[in-house]
């Protein structure tokens, strides 16, 4: 059941009528009737991978109980480790193990030993990234003290499977969620109506930006060998704003039903393609992924502390880490390893926390800067999508060498029957739409709002694709 | 809670009126387009005479050289549609009928279409936009799983056929852009390609003994005095399962083998789909056939 789909339209209404209007006595049958449509909603990919999410769920909580409770640290610490492992576990099996074990056989193929590797006939379970790491910062903050276990299981389990974060994120914390769900919600109007405005604008970015993106990024990438300089550099640009759309346009809609529910989501997005360096642009893109990395990784490995060859060490390992989460796939991780190069010149020159304020641009030489750093910016994330979209590192690089020496800027008709240029004015048009409400959630709200919700409703029904269809690009992982 | 009720009731409203808006806009330009398609050409069009009329799918469509039959005093056109099925081949030439073509021969590719009743929805949509004017459409589409919703949803068959007539097709047909689809009296011609398939596996399809389109055109055409050929155009040497048009001879007698005029791979540009030579040797043994010329 995706968010844009028919199914979803009929769901959602469903279940806030039954939210507000039937089961609203308490927080215990708020959450209750939550729980139930969360796993109705998880079963309708596959039923069956409902068992993992709900062992995952009673491990989480389980090994949280018994961490808060033991008496020796010996005793803390086994919880601890049965709950990290059994998580990290599942996920190896289901998402890592056959890549694995391939490369592996490929390496000893490759010096002369005959090997074939046993390879699992799984699909990977929706979600299993998300709520993996849900419940694992769960029983990390409890472990190190920071939060209290929660004893209530049906609470406990909405913080794992709520529906609109469940199989995208974003990726909640127990201590931003969890209290939440702890108190009986009462209906607010202005939260409601900035959620219907936050899925509206989700939606203008899903159907009219992403999916269209796409079919001018697929023909281009899928037949890069044929294509210019031109169509090449028009089909990064595409997948930037394809993936962007995609998967903001996803956390947007999470955050907008949820807030029909009154229950407030961790930021995903804040406008990502205007940071004016790469350390802005981790603050701005996957925000509530990001920030896991840096508290569960980055900070115990010892984070900035210890000089800043520590600094540089533990960077580019929760970049090449965050790459490998994206999949199992070298280009992720090739994708990650850029990214932390990118990251190198602002640790060495300790300038990774410069940008942190809003952009601001008037008529003087410093905002041509900005405008500059903005747009260098863009470029270098556009050069590590294409690692992160090509099926292998060498056509990654093929791709980019065929930039440089192609030298052919003009205008291709493509295998989806359009010209490759016929999207720049699309995407100019939302750029300027977004710029104009960077220091908003979204453009829809404030004044004018219904105008401009009509207007978004113009663009998903004129320029939306449709017949076309395509999942959320961040499902698969 | 009763103030957001009526706020969303207000945004489903807008919804619906956006989606009756622009349904309207989207078929008034529909429905004065012109040099588009065939399509839209015969259903925007006036009384046409025509001594041959040729319908099919991309194998009448790249087969038959209406200049030919031309060149020999016989006015014709090649309706023939890529991609097309019988159900859209029918529902063409019913609208014809309805904007009173007088025509004298209906030439109609009847092979491996035979084998299906389905409609080509990359065809078909190019009907929806009029279904709303047209008895006949409506007429023909009544039968399909989602008639009612894209008769009775607004807009709903521009979203859902977005990439046939959607905001592109719109913004062009508003504009009177041109395609080559009305060019060579409709004929398209193909030429060899190095890379065309010239491999092709029929073996699993099976000619349906009562076509039901293929019987429509039949009887549209006995209804209305029009000469009725049916013929089944070549394919290239390596096809599997060559059978098959014996198995249509034997359920349809009355359609002509012409499967083997042309047969080297040389006049073919994919296995299906003759280059314009063979195409042209294809259309000359027809007209000595049928017209005598």
């Amino acid at each position: 059941m995706f968010f844009n789909s028919l199914a979803f339209a009929i769901f959602l209404p469903i279940v806030f009528f039954l939210y507000w209007f039937v089961f609203n006595k308490t927080k215990s049958t708020q959450n209750a009737l939550l729980i139930v449509a969360s796993y109705y909603f998880y079963s309708c990919w596959d039923w069956r991978f409902l068992f993992l999410l709900v062992f995952s769920t009673f491990l989480d909580y389980y090994t949280g109980i018994q961490i808060e409770k033991g008496t020796t640290e010996r005793n803390r610490k086994f919880w601890f480790w049965l709950s990290v492992l059994t998580n990290l576990g599942f996920l190896g099996v289901f998402k890592y193990y056959n890549f694995f074990a391939s490369s592996f056989a490929e390496l000893l193929n490759n010096v002369g030993f005959k090997a074939s590797p046993i390879l699992l006939n799984v699909i990977l379970p929706v979600g299993i990234s998300f709520y993996t790491f849900h419940g694992l910062s769960y029983v990390i903050d409890i472990y190190y003290k920071r939060i209290k276990a929660e004893y209530n299981f049906v609470d406990y389990s909405l913080f794992v499977s709520y529906f609109p974060l469940l199989v995208a994120g974003p990726i909640e914390r127990a201590t931003h969620l969890l209290p939440q769900v702890k108190i009986k919600r009462e209906f607010d109007l202005q939260m409601a109506k900035d959620g219907v405005c936050q899925i509206i604008w989700g939606l203008v970015k899903k159907v009219v930006i992403a999916d269209t993106c796409a079919t001018y990024a697929n023909a281009i990438f899928d037949h890069y060998t044929a294509m210019n300089s031109f169509s090449l550099i028009l089909g990064a640009i595409y997948f930037a704003f394809q993936i962007y759309g995609d998967f903001s346009g996803y956390s947007d809609i999470a955050l907008g039903v949820s807030k029909l529910f009154s229950l407030d989501l961790l930021r995903n997005f804040n406008y990502p393609y205007f940071s004016r360096d790469i350390a802005e642009f981790w603050r701005r893109w996957h925000i509530s992924l990001s920030s896991w990395f840096r508290d569960y990784l980055y900070i115990p490995l010892g984070g900035s502390k210890g000089g800043l060859w520590m600094k540089i060490r533990n960077t580019f390992i929760i970049f090449v880490v965050s790459g490998f989460w994206h999949g199992a796939n070298w280009t992720y991780l090739a994708w990650g390893f850029i990214n932390a190069i990118y990251f190198l010149p602002l640790l060495l020159s300790n300038s990774n926390r410069n940008n942190i304020d809003d952009v601001k641009i008037s008529w003087n030489f410093d905002s041509v800067k900005v405008m500059l750093s903005i747009l260098s910016t863009f470029l270098i994330t556009c050069i590590a999508w294409v690692f992160f979209r090509a099926k292998t590192i060498t056509d990654a690089i093929l791709y980019l060498k065929r930039i440089v020496t192609n030298r052919d800027f003009g205008f291709q008709y493509l295998d989806n029957e359009r010209y490759s240029y016929e999207l720049l004015a699309m995407i100019g048009f939302f750029v300027l739409v977004e710029w104009n409400s960077r220091t908003r959630t979204e453009p829809l709200s404030g004044n004018k709002s219904t105008l401009k919700i009509a207007l978004a409703i113009v663009a998903i029904m004129a320029f939306g694709t449709f017949s076309d269809y395509k999942e959320f690009i961040y499902f698969q992982f | 809670m009763k103030r957001f009720l009526i706020y969303s009731t207000k945004i489903f409203v807008i919804t619906i009126l956006v989606a009756v808006v622009l349904d309207g806009i989207y078929t008034a330009i529909f429905l004065q387009t012109k040099n588009r398609g065939k399509i839209e050409d015969v259903y925007n069009s006036t009384p046409k005479k025509f001594d041959v009329v040729f319908l099919g799918s991309s194998r009448a469509n790249n087969h038959f050289v209406a200049q030919m039959f031309g060149d020999k005093g016989l006015k014709s056109f090649n309706y023939g549609m890529s991609g097309g099925h019988l159900f859209e081949a029918s529902l063409l030439l019913k609208l014809m009928i309805e904007r009173k073509y007088a025509i004298k021969n209906v030439i109609l590719e009847a092979d491996l279409n035979l084998s299906n009743e389905d409609e080509a929805e990359g065809i078909s949509a190019l009907f929806l936009p009029y279904i709303h004017n047209s008895e006949m459409i409506k007429e023909h589409f009544s039968t399909e799983d989602n008639f009612k919703e894209l008769y009775y949803i607004p807009f709903y068959r521009y979203i859902k056929y977005g990439t046939k007539i959607g905001f592109r097709e719109i913004f062009f047909g508003a504009i009177n852009k041109k395609t080559n689809q009305l060019d060579n009296l409709g004929y398209h011609p193909l030429e060899k390609h190095k890379n065309g398939n010239m491999k092709n596996n029929i073996a699993n399809l099976k000619p349906l003994p009562h076509n039901k389109y293929y019987e429509e055109i039949r009887s549209i055409c006995k209804a209305n005095n029009i000469n009725f050929i049916a013929v089944m155009t070549p394919m290239c040497e390596n096809v599997v399962g060559m059978n098959y048009f014996e198995k249509v001879k034997k359920a349809y007698p009355e359609i002509h083998n012409y499967e083997n005029v042309v047969v080297e791979n040389k006049y073919f540009s994919s296995c299906g789909h003759m280059t314009d030579e063979g195409a042209k040797m294809f259309t000359a043994r027809i007209i000595k056939d049928f017209f005598n010329k």
